[in-house]
């Protein structure tokens, strides 16, 4: 029982790692890619590693009303996809997972949730607004990630990851109505959940000077960075792990430079979608979402009924 | 109508009180009046005439004539006309009855007046410092006669606040600016929000005011001043270049020859090409649409560069003298900014079609900023914010300058008084611009670039200009006057008269369209404020630390001044 | 159809390539005409102060040391670039150089100063003929008679001393 769990562990440790050390590389490439779209150069693909290391180099100013709470923001931000990466079932969905969907999504809200707090804790009146949009998207938005996990968990009759991924969400036909119909939904849905463009609200530069990020800068802000980064490329797995199953077979190392594709493929695409739409106002995101997860309760209902 | 109908209703209910007319040709007039009609005059020239108001001046005569004296300019812009109402006011004091309550658009000029030349007007709906921070010392009016340029007040605090309205109840205060990454010069909108929708505001500009006007009347002279001008604006430099140059040659009858007059044409329109370019771009990046941004300014890129191969800089074309302009269009030139014609065609066309058809991006513009046609004849809203609402008005068909008259061109106009209203109409007056460009390289007519002045400029003519600015009607008003520079220089930009409406263009609507709504009138505030105290003697301060910074500041405040 | 559109506008990007210029690794040709640095040459200068005369931000002047020697300064700092000082110059001088890049933390890399010998004129004012009456130069031979605001043409140590920039001149007071 204690190899399983130091497998369990030294696993997660790795694929943390991994997240961790990825997530700026898929940053560099998405800004690589927006600047081709734009006739620009753009920056070299390795630069978000030297913004992060030269954040981290900078003083750690002490502005806004909570420091520590700021600090405590900053962490929980980065450790939340980091603990996703961690629960995860192996590469493609097999092997032993030290988790299950309530924790998966228990996880990914307690990211929201420390931006949250990020704002908060910064106290300025364009945290605030930041924050309060970004409650706003959150209360349509987590629902849909949890429906998805549960349509799954009713046609694998079961809440544990390693069951729930690798095409669960099709049911035993492997085309099931209400999996196609989440895929649909979430395929709609899923830029808001990585924060991009046309649903970066929160962070609106151009309308409340970043928002939550507003008195975060140097290591705070490197972690409040960095773990956008890791959001990304997580909920890109995440959705590549529930919905685009396959080549789980061909074993290891193959099968992790396939899922690895995989993701990447759904960051290029997030990346053009963000290159090519005007930003929403949060009343238009949340109109958009509300069909989106009347959309959802459907599917969950096809599905308890087994379609 | 022509300038006899305009008149005949006005001599007929007010003749006594008209003391003379001056016909300073037969598109600018100058009525001098009494103080007490003045009021009477203009609210009967603003709503029975529907005339438009354009700007209010106040200037200390007192060397001259012995008294103070306050303007209204008004347009008749269906007949061409530029109309001034002037009255003269006893020296010892200064006071008029403020137009500001019949007419809105009037409320800033009035405060300025009141700020910088100590005019009062009485019963001003808002009587509120406009120029002048709040800590400025009392009954120190930078623009009367006896301040010199390089002023340095007694009494100065300037530590006091700016004093702000109390905010309505169950409000929040927002404040956007002085910094903001949205505005590209400092200014202040104090924003009542209640939730996400904003319910009141209040502007606090001229932070960026530089004191042009008064070195214009003191230090510079009338060569001089077109480069003092044509640094009012970031953007439209040429435009006050144009302006102020017109003004004068009209005030001294200074013909100027066609050569001069097509060139003047084509950098106008040049600069509005890069202009409106430059804005839809920033309209996309205030969406949060960059790529937008890049497109815009990827295309818009060559116009500066045959900027520069014309004029020797990108933006600051230095192009007039008085009587004429400083640069020609060689052959090559010519052939070359045809070309830089056509390739900008081709790109914008295709990207015009497509913006025009997107709906995401008219999700975020449709219904924002509206601003109708009550709201466009109150505040005297100009440029493509009056364009867009459907109000048939533009300079250089109504009051045509430069060579305008000599080539055809189209007014846009869009039937929708909102930020995409707007975005349309600026998008498509590009086209209108290469096409008038076009036809100028065609007519350009051979001959000399500068008419010859042979005696000294006449002194204590009035001269006016109103020219089609990209943002709206940019009106020079001066007076000339003794050693080589004017009496009295008034710039009033185009933004100066479309920030008065934003107050109502941004009520009742999220905070999230603030800034585009902003954006949408395309704000220069450098050209609203216009003042630039330059001290000649600073030239050596560098990385100074804050607290040694303002030491050196009250040092200097406490210095004697110049000898 | 808005993803026709947005199609549009992506490709319109892809299709124009990188514009991105490698400056400053490889500078880029300025137009002729381009404005840049005023520089003076103290060979053909005679003098007259035409330059400085009309200079609009006022950052030439012109002094006398003694009866034969003028000092002309070009200070650089509120320079505009706009080429009058060249245009004006009757000896053709001044050029505007195509030097763009003008940063430094030392004023006087900018800054061009000229020791003029000046021989007695025949009649005073000759030598600038302005080119129209609103540009006419306000002093008569070495003798400046318009002072104050009017033109800031400094005549003793006790009033350029104030500026940090000229007091590198040792000159005697009057």
């Amino acid at each position: 029982m204690s190899g399983h769990l130091h497998e369990i562990l030294a696993r997660g440790l790795l694929q943390a790692g991994a997240v961790l050390l990825a997530a700026p590389l898929a940053e560099g490439v998405m800004r690589k890619i927006t600047a081709v779209l734009q006739s620009r150069q753009g920056p070299p693909v390795i630069q978000p590693y030297y913004d992060l290391l030269k954040l981290m180099g900078k003083e750690d100013l002490e502005c806004g009303e909570s420091p520590w709470m700021q600090r405590l923001a900053g962490w929980l931000a980065l450790v939340a996809p980091l603990s996703v990466a961690a629960l995860w079932p192996g590469i493609g969905g097999q092997g032993p997972a030290a988790g299950d969907a309530i924790l998966l999504v228990y996880l990914l809200t307690l990211g929201g949730v420390a931006t949250l707090l990020a704002g908060l804790a910064a106290g300025s009146t364009y945290s605030l607004l930041g924050i309060s949009r970004e409650m706003m998207t959150m209360m349509v938005l987590e629902p849909l990630l949890a429906i998805a996990l549960l349509v799954a968990a009713c046609h694998a009759d079961s809440l544990q990851l390693a069951d729930l991924f690798g095409g669960a969400i099709y049911g035993r036909s492997g085309h099931s109505g209400s999996g196609l119909l989440m895929l649909g939904v979430l395929v709609f849905a899923f830029q808001a959940m990585v924060s991009r463009r046309p649903f970066d609200m929160t962070e609106a530069e151009s309308e409340i000077m970043e928002g939550p990020l507003m008195e975060y800068s140097g290591p705070k802000l490197a972690l409040l960075q960095w773990a956008r980064m890791a959001r990304l490329v997580v909920s890109s797995a995440l959705m590549v792990a529930l919905f685009w199953p396959g080549g789980a077979q061909l074993g290891f190392p193959w099968a992790a430079l396939v899922f690895a594709a995989k993701t990447a493929a759904v960051i290029l695409a997030v990346t053009v979608i963000a290159a090519t739409h005007v930003r929403y106002r949060v009343d238009q995101a949340i109109r958009y979402f509300g069909g989106m997860l009347l959309a959802g309760l459907a599917a969950l209902g096809l599905a308890c009924f087994g379609f | 109508m022509k300038p006899s109908e305009i008149l005949t209703p006005i001599k007929q209910r007010y003749g006594t009180a008209i003391q003379r007319i001056d016909r300073l040709d037969d598109r600018r007039l100058v009525l001098h009046v009494d103080a007490g009609a003045l009021k009477s005059i203009c609210r009967f020239l603003f709503r029975d005439l529907d005339a438009r108001y354009i700007a209010g001046i106040g200037a200390d005569d007192r060397p001259y004539s012995g008294r103070f004296m306050v303007a209204h300019n008004f347009a008749f812009d269906r007949d061409g006309l530029l109309a001034s109402v002037l009255a003269m006011l006893p020296a010892d004091a200064p006071e008029v009855d403020s137009i500001a309550g019949e007419v809105p658009a009037a409320s800033w000029s009035e405060r300025e007046f009141h700020d910088l030349v100590g005019i009062v007007p009485r019963n001003h709906p808002n009587p509120k410092r406009l120029v002048l921070p709040d800590g400025w010392p009392d009954r120190v009016h930078p623009l009367r006669k006896e301040r010199p340029w390089n002023d340095r007040p007694d009494g100065y605090d300037e530590d006091r606040p700016f004093a702000f309205d109390p905010a309505p109840p169950g409000c929040v205060v927002v404040p956007l600016g002085p910094f903001h990454p949205t505005l590209d010069e400092p200014a202040h909108f104090r924003l009542y929000v209640d939730g996400e929708i904003v319910r009141g505001c209040e502007y606090r500009g001229f932070m960026v005011h530089r004191g042009i006007e008064k070195l214009a009347e003191s230090v510079l002279t009338y060569n001089d001043i077109p480069m003092a001008a044509e640094r009012i604006c970031g953007i439209c430099g040429c435009v006050h270049n144009v302006a102020y140059a017109q003004a004068v040659e009209q005030a001294a009858s200074i013909p100027v020859p066609p050569r001069a007059e097509y060139i003047r044409t084509i950098m106008l329109e040049i600069e509005r090409l890069h202009s409106h370019l430059l804005w839809v771009g920033l309209a996309g990046h205030i969406l949060g649409y960059d790529t937008l941004f890049m497109h815009c300014f990827r295309i818009r890129e060559p116009v500066m560069w045959i900027a520069e191969k014309i004029s020797g800089n990108r933006k600051t074309y230095a192009l007039c003298l008085i009587g004429g302009v400083r640069w020609d269009i060689t052959p090559e030139l010519h052939d070359e900014l045809d070309q830089v014609l056509n390739r900008l065609e081709a790109q914008w066309r295709p990207l015009v079609s497509a913006l025009l058809e997107d709906r995401n991006l008219r999700r975020r513009a449709a219904g924002i900023g509206v601003a109708d046609r009550a709201l466009i004849k109150e505040q005297g809203l100009i440029g493509p914010v009056a364009r867009a609402a459907g109000i048939d008005i533009d300079c250089r068909r109504d009051h045509p300058y430069a060579a305008y008259d000599r080539v055809d061109f189209d007014v846009i106009l869009a039937q929708d008084p909102d930020v995409w209203g707007r975005i349309s109409v600026r998008a498509r007056e590009v086209f209108e611009s290469i096409r008038i460009i076009r036809q100028c390289l065609v007519k350009l007519p051979a001959g000399l670039l500068q008419a010859p002045i042979a005696d000294e400029l006449p002194i204590g003519r009035i001269g006016m200009s109103s020219v089609e600015a990209p943002r709206g009607e940019s009106h020079h008003w001066l007076i000339t006057g003794e050693n080589h520079r004017p009496r009295r220089w008034r710039v009033r930009a185009p933004t100066y008269q479309n920030l008065q409406g934003i107050p109502a263009m941004i009520r009742d609507q999220r905070l999230a369209d603030m800034t585009i709504t902003l954006g949408s009138i395309d704000p220069c505030f450098s050209c609203t404020d216009r003042l630039e105290t330059v001290d000649v003697r600073t030239g050596a301060v560098r990385v100074c630390p804050p607290e040694e910074l303002r030491d050196r500041l009250r040092q200097r405040w406490n210095e004697p001044t110049t000898p | 159809m808005s993803w026709w559109s947005k199609l549009t506008e992506a490709l319109s990007g892809l299709q124009a390539g990188r514009v991105t210029l490698d400056y400053p690794a490889r500078p880029r040709p300025l137009p002729k005409r381009f404005r840049g640095r005023p520089i003076f040459k103290a060979e053909q200068c005679i003098g007259c102060a035409g330059c400085a005369n009309n200079c609009p931000a006022r950052e030439i002047l012109v002094f006398d040391v003694c009866q034969e020697v003028r000092i002309l300064k070009y200070l650089g700092r509120r320079c505009t670039y706009c080429g009058r000082c060249a245009d004006l110059c009757p000896e053709k001088a001044i050029t505007m150089s195509q030097t763009a890049d003008l940063a430094t933390d030392r004023i006087a890399d900018i800054q061009q100063h000229l020791e003029l010998f000046m021989s007695t004129c025949q009649r005073c004012g000759r030598c600038f003929t302005e080119p129209s009456p609103i540009e006419q130069l306000k002093l008569k031979g070495y003798r400046f008679d318009d002072l104050g605001n009017e033109r800031w043409i400094y005549r003793s140590q006790a009033v350029l001393g104030r500026n940090d920039a000229v007091d590198d001149i040792p000159l005697e007071l009057d």
